[in-house]
């Protein structure tokens, strides 16, 4: 007798078996969760800390003496900032402008002289505004490092003493939805390298053509170095249309210099290039396309929640902060980030480029090393 | 004859996958131009074979020259010597037929003058010229071989080797093949290099046969020498009921019969003249309390050579054992 509703237990069966048979495929379903849930908890919403703030105290008198006490205070205690003096004003904006300090408090030379005379004190912070999360907390920090002298020493005083913050914005509001931008970019090359480049040596694996062109003189480099070329023509080609079309969504203003197009396009091409090696490292020895399926998830949550594309690197765990230091895409982040919202020339995200070059040739090394030219 | 130089020189090469020897301490030569072929049941070692001698897979030990280099050692100047027809349709499937041949004959590094002229030659003569600006994707499995074939000419290998070129393919799609490949030997003084389970490939191809079976070559020679080495000229052979041990050394002992040997309830008797012997043999196995169910008659052939030598028939090898990590797209590296 024929059971026609039990048909459906083989078709059950028969995938329960094949999960069963893919060992990573269970491991992944089941650690991949887990990842997000370590990577997105820690880097998200956590409290900023060690944010650079520069100081030039240029006053000599006790007051300022006593709001560096504070600051230090604050740099002790809730680890929001973490100092770095300098001798002047100068300095600190460079140093802004080129990306090392979040923002910058100028205490001027007549500080303490105006507390004592009540002359309306007042002290400047230099804020990089383009990470508005970051220069939010350290504005807030600061001001409670000035509140406290008030009530120290300025309590009988009327309100009028007050001290002045005068925060001074270095470059135009990056409103949050823009600040996404250079990230999606990221993203957008991130999934370009992925289904580039090593992905077709996969995919001829799996459809068993690859033995054609092992067949034939072609060398492990001219593999490697063909199929990286072609991946970078067209990633490039994606970001670069991402970019455009992510700007006029956001609204982002961009001056038009060449240069400064440029600089973004080499980025964008360096970046591709150094997650291509990359990809070929991690998918060099790799026959089934499901594979890549499942890497593309970890390698995404590893590779981009921690860039600093979505919230501020500052405020991750130390463990997460020393990973951000190796993982290319926060570089790419940065630099893109400088490039877009502060102006920045290629002198100012020169660390930026030399490790995506580093990283770019330690992984094309390695992905020609490791490539199997047999089967 | 004229003296020849040898196309291949194989010795003692193995090849073990674990605990598994897929090839064991082979050793044979191939002449030039000469149509050589392996024969043997599939999961003989014939493609890990192939595959070493076309630089795919590295042997475990043991040597193999190939044109005019060793395999290991200059594996890139072996290439440029060779062309090889996987078993697999290896063809891009997303580009048309002309493009597969002309990347192919660019990763060659073929001028664009030769290839101009050389590409639609090769297509014309496969019978592709028509489909050419087509997509392999959509050839069908016959058009595919025959673009594999034309393609991997397009350098103009010394060496050519296929394995496995006509399985899968309709009785006349392998006819064309042969021809083909016939042709090639004779006109353009090509070492061919074959592998195949198929008897009557064997027969009508080559001029010697390697007979491979579980890793190791049972015997070498033309298909003629290799059935003149089988004691007569016929095969019978009867399924019978009641077989017994008496009834088949009472077969055996009869004036005419050579040789006897039984294999799942069927006798296969070694005659010269089979049509004639057959209805004594009949009577025989009657008076011995038997009784003759079905019965033919057949020149020998090849695949009697291999019964011959192996005691069995060619026979399609149980399946081959799978690394646990296949499905999860992690290489393993086993032979086919």
């Amino acid at each position: 007798m024929r059971s026609d509703g039990l048909r459906v237990l083989a078709v059950i069966e028969r995938d329960l078996k094949k999960f069963r048979r893919n060992p990573l495929v269970i491991a992944m379903s089941v650690l991949l969760p887990l990842i997000y849930l370590v990577i997105l908890g820690h880097s998200f919403q956590g409290k900023l800390q060690a944010l650079p703030l520069v100081v030039a105290n240029l006053d000599s008198g006790p007051y300022s003496r006593n709001v560096m006490d504070n600051l230090r205070a604050v740099e002790a205690g809730p680890k929001t900032f973490s100092l770095v003096i300098v001798g002047n004003e100068k300095d600190a904006i460079d140093g802004i402008r080129r990306g090392k300090y979040k923002a910058g408090l100028i205490i001027p030379p007549d500080f303490s002289k105006r507390v004592a005379l009540k002359g309306r004190p007042e002290v400047g912070l230099f804020l990089d505004n383009t990470d508005g999360i970051s220069s939010e907390a350290v504005k807030n920090a600061v001001m409670g490092g000035l509140r406290s002298i008030r009530s120290d020493y300025v309590s009988i005083r009327d309100k009028s003493d007050e001290i002045l913050l005068r925060d001074i914005t270095l470059y135009k509001q990056v409103d949050y939805y823009e600040s996404l931008v250079p990230g999606v970019v990221i993203m957008a090359i991130f999934l370009g390298t992925l289904t580039t480049g090593a992905f077709n040596i996969v995919m001829d694996r799996f459809l068993g053509v690859d033995e054609s062109y092992l067949l034939t003189p072609l060398s492990k480099s001219d593999i490697v170095a063909g199929l990286i070329i072609s991946g970078l023509f067209i990633t490039t080609i994606i970001a670069v249309v991402i970019l455009a079309v992510s700007m006029l969504m956001t609204g982002i203003h961009f001056s038009r210099s060449p240069q400064q197009f440029a600089s973004i396009l080499l980025i964008i091409i360096l970046t591709t290039l150094c997650l291509l090696s990359l990809m070929f490292v991690i998918l060099g020895r790799i026959n089934h396309p499901r594979v890549v399926g499942i890497l593309s998830g970890f390698l995404n949550v590893i590779l981009f929640f921690p860039s600093g594309a979505v919230y501020p690197i500052a405020s991750f765990p130390q463990w997460l902060k020393t990973f951000a230091k190796i993982n290319p895409e926060a570089y790419a982040v940065d630099a893109l980030k400088g490039l877009l919202f502060k102006g920045a020339d290629l002198a100012s995200i020169a660390t930026d480029i030399a490790f995506l070059l580093v990283f770019t040739m330690v992984m094309m090394t390695t992905a020609i090393m490791t490539f199997r030219r047999t089967l | 004859m004229l003296q020849r130089n040898k196309a291949v020189e194989v010795s003692g090469i193995t090849k073990r996958f674990g605990s598994l020897i897929a090839v064991d301490n082979v050793s044979f030569d191939v002449m030039e131009g000469e149509i050589f072929g392996f024969l043997g049941p599939n999961g003989a070692g014939k493609t890990t074979l192939i595959r070493m001698l076309t630089t795919l897979i590295k042997p475990t030990s043991g040597e193999a020259t190939v044109g005019c280099c060793d395999v290991t050692k200059q594996p890139a100047a072996v290439r440029r010597e060779i062309g090889v027809v996987p078993q697999a349709m290896t063809s891009d499937l997303d580009l048309t037929g002309f493009e597969n041949m002309d990347i192919y004959a660019r990763f060659y590094g073929i001028s664009s003058k030769e290839r101009k002229d050389r590409i639609p030659y090769l297509l014309e003569t496969v019978g592709l010229s028509a489909r050419a600006n087509e997509l392999v994707a959509a050839y069908s499995g016959g058009m595919r071989r025959r673009l594999e074939i034309a393609r991997v000419l397009v350098h103009r290998p010394k060496i050519l080797f296929l394995d496995e070129p006509t399985i899968g393919l309709d009785p006349q799609s392998r006819r064309v093949v042969w021809d083909f490949l016939r042709k090639l030997m004779e006109e353009a003084s090509i070492t061919i290099f074959i592998t195949t389970h198929y008897m009557e490939e064997a027969e009508m191809l080559c001029s010697r046969v390697a007979i491979i079976d579980s890793g190791r070559i049972v015997v070498i020679g033309s298909p003629k020498e290799l059935k003149s080495q089988i004691p007569g000229n016929d095969i019978v052979s009867l399924a019978v009921e009641n077989l017994t041990d008496i009834l088949v050394d009472r077969v055996n002992h009869l004036p005419f019969v050579h040789k006897v040997n039984t294999e799942d309830g069927n006798v296969r008797i070694y005659v010269d003249h089979g049509a004639q012997d057959l209805p004594l043999l009949i009577d025989e196995v009657k008076s011995s309390g038997g009784k003759v169910l079905s019965a033919t008659v057949h020149e020998q052939s090849l695949e009697d050579v291999f019964i011959h030598y192996t005691g069995k028939s060619i026979r399609e090898e149980e399946g081959k054992k799978v690394s646990f990590l296949v499905g999860a797209g992690i290489p393993q590296k086993w032979g086919r």
